[in-house]
């Protein structure tokens, strides 16, 4: 179980998704990919994603307006 | 939320709300019409944040991210949008009261417009209601789009009659009058729930890989 | 009752949540205007009123008072301080900058075009596709496809030089 960290800081949306898709690609079952926007739009996309993917993702807000998501690659 | 970077805004809320009912305060001595529209207004960009309601969004994920939750959210959208303006422009001609749908002429121009909107909305990262929304939301990106918006419409407005001179220009078609109230009706609804079954279709095969 | 309560507040709603509610101001706003729901209009006849002032643009007759009696002013002003106030009742409120220059250029492009665009089309998303589409009117229907080919456009763009 490892922990990865992307960032996609000040990314326009869907680009957080999309780098984020690849990212879990290269990783192995049970692996954490953590993220963090400002986007509230951004945050909201890659959590309805997940969960439409059946992946486990945590949703934290860590600052006011600033989302901390915590996604584990559940499955293939 | 037991972080300590996040602070209550609270006080900053009671102090915004003190100033959006003394505005509306003060326009509704002016016109009882324009708080009204006000009041619309500062409901749909409440509901748009709230509801993280994007456009762009609906429009482009089928194709990049293979989502469409919210293409299914902007058909349904769209489907209480046409029951609900047939019923009102319906019993708006009962009583005669004037009122006004958008049926706009069409031509070359109108495919080239929106080929321009649907590119320039992704690159901005919002339709021109998002940009609002997200200048709202205190995004300087969206400012800068704003900028862009403005001047753009400008160019667009004085250059339209050079469009439609070399290209032609045909009225606006308004279905029910060729095809009469229920037969219209019914065939949009049919449009739109096919549209939603695709989308639904479309995102379990994208997932599917 | 309380956890509801905070839910709304805080947010985010369910999207056929929003699209439910957000239908029925559509139709409210139809019938106090008289006219449906736009945005592009208002923000060109203000650019009109601001060049007129600064001497680049030729007159069209837009005045400060015609301006400030336009409904359109209010809608696109509320939008603003809705989406403001949604932000702040969530405690969300911060200034977001832009944290990488080709976001800058890409949103000057994509807000020219796009202004562009809904100018010559009569309309943008709200005006000429949700609610022409919602007036039963086939320009409504032709421009929705034309912009949902522009998306996909868009995104080709998007892919090859914003990532």
């Amino acid at each position: 179980m490892t922990r990865f960290a992307i960032d996609i800081w000040g990314e326009m949306c869907p680009i957080p998704l999309i780098k984020a898709k690849k990212k879990l690609l290269s990783m192995q079952c049970g692996d954490i990919l953590v993220l963090e926007t400002e986007h509230s739009c951004t945050s909201r996309g890659i959590v309805v994603w997940a969960k439409a993917n059946r992946y486990t993702i945590e949703e934290k807000e860590v600052a006011n307006g600033i989302w901390h998501l915590e996604l584990t690659k559940t499955h293939e | 939320m037991e972080n300590s970077a996040f602070r209550s805004q609270r006080k900053w809320n009671i102090g915004f709300i003190l100033f959006l009912t003394l505005l509306l305060a003060l326009l509704s001595q002016i016109s009882i019409h324009l708080t009204l529209i006000m009041v619309l207004g500062i409901s749909l960009g409440f509901v748009l944040q709230k509801s993280r309601f994007c456009l762009v969004s609906a429009l482009r994920d089928p194709i990049l991210v293979g989502m469409t939750q919210l293409t299914r959210a902007f058909l349904l959208l769209l489907g209480i949008s046409i029951l609900g303006f047939a019923l009102v422009s319906w019993s708006a001609a009962q009583r005669n009261i004037p009122l006004s749908l958008n049926i706009f002429p069409f031509g070359v121009h109108t495919v080239v417009g929106g080929l321009l909107f649907g590119i320039g909305m992704v690159l901005a990262g919002g339709c021109s209601t998002g940009i609002l929304i997200r200048i709202g939301e205190g995004f300087a990106m969206q400012l800068v789009a704003f900028f862009g918006l403005a001047v753009g419409s400008v160019l667009g407005e004085r250059s339209v009659k050079k469009w439609s001179n070399a290209f032609g220009e045909w009225p606006g078609i308004f279905l029910p009058d060729i095809l009469g109230w229920v037969p219209t009706l019914i065939l949009e609804i049919i449009a739109l729930s096919a549209l939603w079954q695709w989308a639904r279709w479309w995102q379990k095969k994208q997932l599917g890989e | 009752m309380k956890k509801t309560l905070q839910t709304i507040i805080h947010g985010p709603w369910a999207y056929w949540v929003g699209a439910i509610i957000l239908g029925v101001l559509n139709i409210l706003v139809l019938i106090v205007r008289r006219q449906p729901w736009g945005v592009t209009l208002n923000i060109e006849n203000w650019t009109e009123w601001i060049g007129t002032n600064l001497g680049i643009l030729n007159d069209r007759g837009f005045t400060f008072q015609g301006l400030m009696a336009a409904s359109g002013t209010y809608l696109n002003l509320g939008l603003l301080l809705g989406a403001f106030w949604a932000t702040l009742v969530a405690s969300q409120v911060r200034f977001r900058p832009i944290r990488d220059k080709k976001f800058f250029f890409s949103a000057l492009i994509g807000g020219l075009l796009m202004g562009y665009g809904a100018r010559i089309a009569y309309g943008c998303n709200v005006g000429a596709l949700l609610n022409g589409i919602a007036s039963s009117s086939l320009t409504g229907w032709i421009f929705a496809v034309a912009v949902f080919l522009g998306a996909w456009l868009g995104s080709k763009l998007l892919l090859k030089y914003l990532i």
